[in-house]
C-alpha cells in the first residue's frame, strides 16, 4: 500500500498543477535551485557534529553513556543503539541527519533499530534550535514551560516511535 | 563534548584523534552530496505546492483549529500562523522558519513574558507536525532501502501524538495556573 502513497501524491500535484496552468519545469528548476545553497550552509554543522561524535565513540564515552542509560533506555521500550540520536536529536538538525546515516549503514535501512530512527526522526524537531530562532525577534526572554513540555513530548514520542515499529 | 572526548583519547588512543576527525568529515561531505540531491527532488516538488497554491488553501482550511488551538483572535495572526503550521505539515522547514518568526513577533505583546500563544507555537513547532518526512524518506532510499515510505504511516500516528499531547499539556498548565492565580 504505501508503496503508491508518493507517486500518487506526485502525480496528484502535477495534474492539479497543469490545471492551474503553472509552468511546472520552471517551477521545479527554481525550487531544486535551493538544493545546493542549503547544502553548502549545512556542510559546517553536519561536519562538525559527525566530528564530535566520532571522537565521543573512539573515546568510549558513547559506550559508557549507553551503558549507563541502558536501563532507562531498556526501560522505556528503547533499542539502547538509539542513545546518540535520542540524546543529540533536541540540539542539532542536520547533525542528526549525519546519526541516522550512521544507523543506516551500521543495522541497514530496513531493519528495526533504523526504521525507529526514523519515526523518532519524524516525530520530534531540534527544540532548542527552534526555541532559539522563534523568540530571537521578540522581547521575550523567558519561555516558561515551553521546552519542558517540549522535550516531555519528544520522550513520549520516541517511546511511541519503538512501539508501533515493533507492530508494523 | 569534543574537549572531553579528546581528554579520554589523550590517555587511551592519541594517534586516532586526527584520522578520525578527518574520516568523520569525509563522511559528512558524502551526506551532504546525497542530501545535496535529496534537496533538490523534494525542494522542486515543494516549489509547485507553493506555486499551485495549495499551502495556501491548506492554510485556509487549518484558520478556525488555530483559532481554538491558539486562543488568537488577530486574524492577521491566525493567518500566519496558519501559514506556518501548514508549511511544517508539508515538511517546508525553510519556509516554516521564517513564518513561525513572523508570528512570534505578532504575538509578542513587548511583556518580556511568553504568552500563552507563544508558548503553544514553540510547542507545536518543537514537537513536529510533518506528514511527509521528506528528507528521511529520501536517505532511506538512497541507502538501499526495499520500501523507502513504509515509515510515512507510522511517522503520522507518531507525530500527530506528540503534537496532541504538546497541545493538552499547554492547555492543561495554563488552567492549573490561572486557577492558582485565583
Amino acid at each position: 500500500m504505501s508503496v503508491f502513497i508518493l507517486p500518487i501524491l506526485f502525480i496528484g500535484l502535477f495534474v492539479y498543477c497543469l490545471v492551474k496552468k503553472i509552468n511546472t519545469y520552471d517551477g521545479f528548476v527554481n525550487g531544486a535551485k535551493g538544493a545546493i545553497k542549503l547544502v553548502v550552509e549545512i556542510f559546517p554543522y553536519i561536519a562538525s557534529i559527525l566530528i564530535a561524535v566520532a571522537l565521543l565513540r573512539v573515546s568510549g564515552i558513547t559506550n559508557f553513556l549507553a551503558e549507563i542509560l541502558s536501563p532507562v533506555f531498556n526501560f522505556l521500550g528503547i533499542p539502547k543503539e538509539l542513545v546518540e540520536l535520542v540524546l543529540l536529536r533536541p540540539f542539532t538538525g542536520s547533525g542528526s541527519y549525519g546519526i541516522l546515516e550512521n544507523i543506516f549503514s551500521s543495522y541497514g535501512p530496513d531493519s528495526y533499530i533504523s526504521r525507529c530512527a526514523c519515526v523518532i526522526m519524524g516525530c520530534s524537531e531540534t527544540i532548542f534550535y527552534v526555541a532559539t530562532v522563534y523568540i530571537s525577534q521578540t522581547k521575550v526572554k523567558k519561555l516558561l514551560y515551553a521546552i519542558p513540555v517540549a522535550l516531555i513530548c519528544s520522550l513520549v514520542g520516541t517511546i511511541v516511535a519503538c512501539l508501533i515499529c515493533k507492530i508494523m | 563534548m569534543m574537549l572531553a572526548s579528546m581528554l579520554v583519547l589523550l590517555v587511551t588512543n592519541p594517534g586516532a584523534v586526527l584520522s578520525e576527525m578527518i574520516s568523520a568529515s569525509t563522511e559528512a561531505l558524502n551526506l551532504c552530496i546525497e542530501l545535496c540531491a535529496v534537496y533538490a527532488v523534494w525542494l522542486g516538488i515543494i516549489e509547485l505546492v507553493n506555486l499551485s497554491g495549495l499551502s495556501e488553501k491548506l492554510a485556509h482550511l487549518l484558520r478556525p483549529l488555530i483559532k481554538k488551538i491558539f486562543r488568537v483572535d488577530n486574524p492577521d495572526t491566525q493567518k500566519l500562523i496558519a501559514l506556518n503550521v501548514s508549511a511544517n505539515m508539508l515538511g517546508i522547514g525553510n519556509a516554516a522558519t521564517p513564518l513561525g518568526i513572523k508570528s512570534m513577533r505578532a504575538l509578542d505583546d513587548g511583556s518580556g513574558k511568553a504568552s500563552f500563544a507563544m508558548i503553544m507555537l514553540i510547542v507545536v513547532n518543537a514537537t513536529s507536525i510533518q506528514l511527509l518526512p521528506t528528507t528521511v524518506i529520501g536517505l532511506r532510499a538512497n541507502a538501499g532501502s526495499a520500501n523507502p515510505s513504509d515509515i510515512i504511516l507510522p511517522t503520522i500516528i507518531a507525530t500527530f501524538i506528540t503534537t496532541a499531547l504538546g497541545i493538552l499539556l499547554v492547555h492543561l498548565i495554563d488552567k492549573i495556573k490561572r486557577k492558582t492565580k485565583k
